[in-house]
């Protein structure tokens, strides 16, 4: 055992607290009224479509009960699609949708659901069931994305993906999340999904975690999960900075799925990412956007910004010329 | 921590200790809160209709009785006139005036109360005086003692020699107290009470005297009000007999001879009510009361013109009801500070900021274990109406107060079982935050749904144990007193909200969850 008590160590190892990371980081960086940008998901597509950046394409939404009858009659031209709450927090209230049977959808996972329990799904979503408050909310529906193979195969269900930190236009930590028949398909460490942390300068898997204990493998296929590379990493690095340039918030978490057909496309993001990246990349947050802070201030080009992450990640202080 | 949450903290926690050291060492107010069994606060509030005719509202008071001191009397009224009569030892409040609309009234009292034990006089006992005998011992319509049953029931119990009063008063004591039932949906009339072998509670003192004057000895009604803790005032009837050289209290349905317990405070004797109105369409009346933690001379020290300042801004001049919400209302910063550490220093999750606070203050009243037993009933009943209600396919507005509804019902329900195993009002102060547990079944059961189980199971039990943390401190008789005379010191939590609030440490979870990462840290 090492001498002292255990924050001393965690502080040494840079290990990013839930306090220091609301009053350090989101209170400070992330005003308030920038929120709505991320919390609501349509307002993330419009930014992202307005600069460009490939999102999941939009089939159809409800604001209000009535419409979901005209919802159901615009999703008959699509074969699978995802129904999701514009404002929903951790996956809470998706369906997915891959395919008909007879009268009835087939959801990811093989189980079925009726064209009624459908609506009644979409109506408990603009109650706002799902959404962050429980304020009454919308329905969205987006087209279903086809996961890289590569990542794809690391997984039974659900749809993984990759989520990377940046601090004040810089990435400094990433991982891929693969959900499992624990997290009911649902790419969210504490429900049960794995973390695979991945090395920046690489972009290559290199450990993971399942509900917080190292593993090496996808329990539910016995598929290795380290030293996977990621399909387009440079690509989903760059997309991800650029959407979070979008927001004006400083401290975000954006979500990128590696489609097969699309590349990479901006999920969702989120301004108070969760702090089990440490554990998925075995390492703490804090030394990291330390090092960002220390970087003179002056605008700087979103390639630079992201050579600079991938240098400190990889331990590295930045020599940053002036 | 910056230097400025830092400072904020200090300035306030200063601030509210400064203000406490003043209080509690220039003006020698006490911190720990005294043993004051027996002392208490009791306001009467009426409420009066009229259509612009004189008339009156005459209110028994408390009077000068063996074994309790009244202090501070005060009353306050619209409109009407107040003053006191006082004929022997019954005192009579009286507002008069022109009665039109509806006036309040309020009277208010502190009472000392460290009941009555009587010594029991030996042997043969004196005639009474022929004022008693002429006031107290005689047949009346209330007390028909000469009436024929009376005498009946009086020869079979073959009461002894009239030399030993003593003996006779028991003997009728036992048989009204133990021969006749008590009920309270029986009679109130004497005669009813003897016939049907059972009364309430003033059909059977009604009794007592009667068959106490047929007996020869002279008796009397009391009225008065059973005081208890965190729920209002019950009025009581007792009686009293004339033994020797004084009156004797003596219960035919609690069951007490020659004593009286402190808690009842007898408010008058004789035919009167306790309120009673003349010239007025609708009278109405209520009593509320609570128990004093402060010692007469120390509640004086907050009162007195001599410390204009420290009266300016005591709670202690406010009405009675006001007082015993603000006694509750007032712990709720102090829970506010166990909730905010067990989230932002220990970092457990629970269901809303302020759900482990409102079941902490819904259980306040009672122990733990029937309290949590409430809240799993709760739980259960809503859980089980969500899920049958799941088929419906309700939205969710409408679904959430059907729920409201049905535990709404259950919680009646649940009183009249409570009432019918003699629980009586055991739910009184519960009801309103039962309600907000609606919300926690809806979270609980969304939880369940979303997340399994095991998952949703978690907050639930935290937010339990979080409530469990608090419900001690809120029941703490020190803390209520703490809070309540000095409520700078909320001032005080607030300042350590602020350290809390600015404390940008590890939490204990943080420390569990990445226990891991620090071993490599340590290594390195």
């Amino acid at each position: 055992m090492s001498a002292g008590p255990p924050w001393r160590g965690m502080r040494r190892a840079g290990v990013l607290g839930i306090n220091s990371r609301n009053a350090l980081y989101t209170l400070r960086c992330n005003p308030r009224r920038l929120y709505p940008l991320v919390d609501d998901k349509l307002a993330t597509k419009r930014l992202c479509n307005a600069a460009g950046i490939p999102v999941p394409g939009l089939l159809a939404t409800a604001h209000h009960h009535f419409e979901l009858r005209r919802l159901l009659a615009e999703l008959e031209r699509y074969e699978a699609f995802v129904l999701k709450p514009v404002r929903g927090a951790m996956g809470n209230g998706i369906v997915v949708v891959i395919g008909r049977r007879g009268d009835r959808f087939v959801r990811a996972g093989g189980r079925e659901i009726s064209r009624e329990g459908f609506l009644y799904h979409a109506a408990g979503i603009i109650s706002g069931l799902y959404s962050l408050a429980g304020h009454s909310d919308s329905a969205m529906v987006e087209e279903r994305l086809e996961v890289h193979a590569a990542l794809a195969r690391l997984c039974t269900d659900g749809v993984p993906d990759v989520r990377v930190i940046v601090y004040r236009g810089v990435p400094v930590m990433s991982m891929t999340r693969l959900p499992t028949r624990l997290s009911g398909g649902r790419a969210n460490l504490h429900q049960g999904a794995i973390g695979a942390g991945i090395d920046l300068e690489t972009g290559r898997t290199r450990h993971a975690v399942l509900r917080g204990r190292p593993t090496a493998v996808n329990p539910d296929s016995g598929v290795s999960v380290l030293g996977v590379p990621i399909p387009d990493f440079d690509r989903v690095l760059e997309i991800a900075v650029r959407a979070t340039d979008q927001t004006g918030l400083g401290y975000v978490g954006a979500d990128v799925v590696v489609d097969a057909r699309l590349g990479p496309v901006v999920l969702e993001m989120n301004a108070r990412p969760g702090l089990a990246i440490q554990l998925a990349n075995r390492a703490g947050l804090l030394h990291r956007l330390a090092a960002v802070d220390a970087l003179p201030a002056r605008e700087r080009p979103l390639a630079e910004r992201v050579a600079l992450g991938r240098e400190i990640a990889a331990g590295g202080a930045p020599q940053a010329a002036a | 921590m910056s230097r400025a949450v830092l400072v904020t903290g200090a300035l306030l926690i200063a601030l509210g200790l400064g203000v406490f050291a003043t209080k509690t060492l220039v003006y020698r107010l006490p911190v720990r809160a005294a043993e004051t069994r027996g002392l208490w606060q009791v306001e009467l509030r009426v409420t009066v209709r009229g259509d612009g005719r004189q008339g009156s509202v005459t209110a028994l008071l408390p009077g000068p009785v063996e074994g309790q001191v009244v202090l501070d009397e005060r009353s306050t009224s619209d409109r009407l006139q107040f003053s006191i009569r006082a004929r022997d030892d019954l005192r009579v409040g009286v507002w008069q005036g022109r009665l039109e609309g509806v006036h309040e009234i309020f009277y208010q009292f502190r009472v000392q109360s460290r009941g009555v034990a009587m010594p029991l006089p030996e042997g043969p006992v004196a005639e009474p005086p022929a004022a008693i005998a002429k006031s107290y011992g005689r047949a009346s319509h209330e007390f028909p003692a000469s009436a024929l049953e009376v005498r009946d029931s009086l020869d079979r119990l073959a009461l002894p020699a009239a030399e030993s009063a003593l003996d006779r008063v028991r003997k009728v004591f036992a048989y009204v107290t133990h021969e006749i039932a008590t009920a309270g949906s029986a009679g109130s009339d004497a005669l009813l009470t003897l016939a049907q072998r059972e009364g309430n509670e003033t059909g059977k003192a009604r009794l007592l005297v009667t068959m106490l004057r047929a007996a020869g000895v002279p008796a009397r009604l009391v009225r008065g009000l059973e005081l208890r803790e965190l729920a209002p005032p019950e009025e009581r009837v007792w009686c009293e007999a004339w033994l020797g050289s004084v009156w004797i209290p003596l219960s035919p349905v609690e069951g007490f001879f020659a004593e009286r317990p402190a808690n009842l405070v007898p408010l008058g004797n004789g035919g009167r009510e306790l309120v009673e109105a003349t010239g007025a369409q609708a009278v109405g009346y209520r009593f509320r009361s609570i128990q004093e933690r402060l010692r007469p001379e120390e509640v004086a020290l907050l009162m007195e013109p001599e410390n204009p300042l420290l009266a300016a801004v005591s709670l202690y001049q406010l009405p009675v009801g006001t007082q015993s919400a603000l006694r509750a209302l007032l712990l709720f910063p102090l829970g506010a500070l166990v909730v905010a550490l067990f989230r932002n220093v220990v970092g457990v999750p629970t269901y809303g900021t302020f759900m482990p606070l409102l079941v902490a203050f819904a259980l306040r009243g009672y122990p733990l274990a029937p309290g949590l037993v409430l809240v799993a009933f709760v739980l259960a009943i809503g859980v089980g109406t969500r899920l049958a209600l799941e088929g419906l396919r309700l939205l969710m507005v409408p679904r959430l107060s059907l729920m409201l509804c049905v535990v709404v019902l259950s919680v009646a329900a649940f009183s009249l079982v409570g009432d019918a195993l003699g629980v009586r009002e055991f739910f009184a102060g519960v009801l309103f935050p039962i309600v907000i547990l609606t919300m926690l079944v809806e979270r609980f059961t969304i939880a369940i749904a979303e997340e399994g189980p095991r998952a949703a199971l978690v907050p639930l039990g935290w937010s339990l144990f979080v409530a469990v943390a608090i419900h001690p401190v809120f029941r703490n008789r020190w803390a209520e007193h703490l809070m309540f005379t000095f409520p700078e010191l909320s001032v005080v939590v607030m300042g350590a909200l602020v350290w809390i609030g600015g404390y940008t440490g590890y939490r204990i979870s943080d420390l569990l969850r990445f226990r891991g990462l620090a071993a490599e840290g340590t290594q390195g």
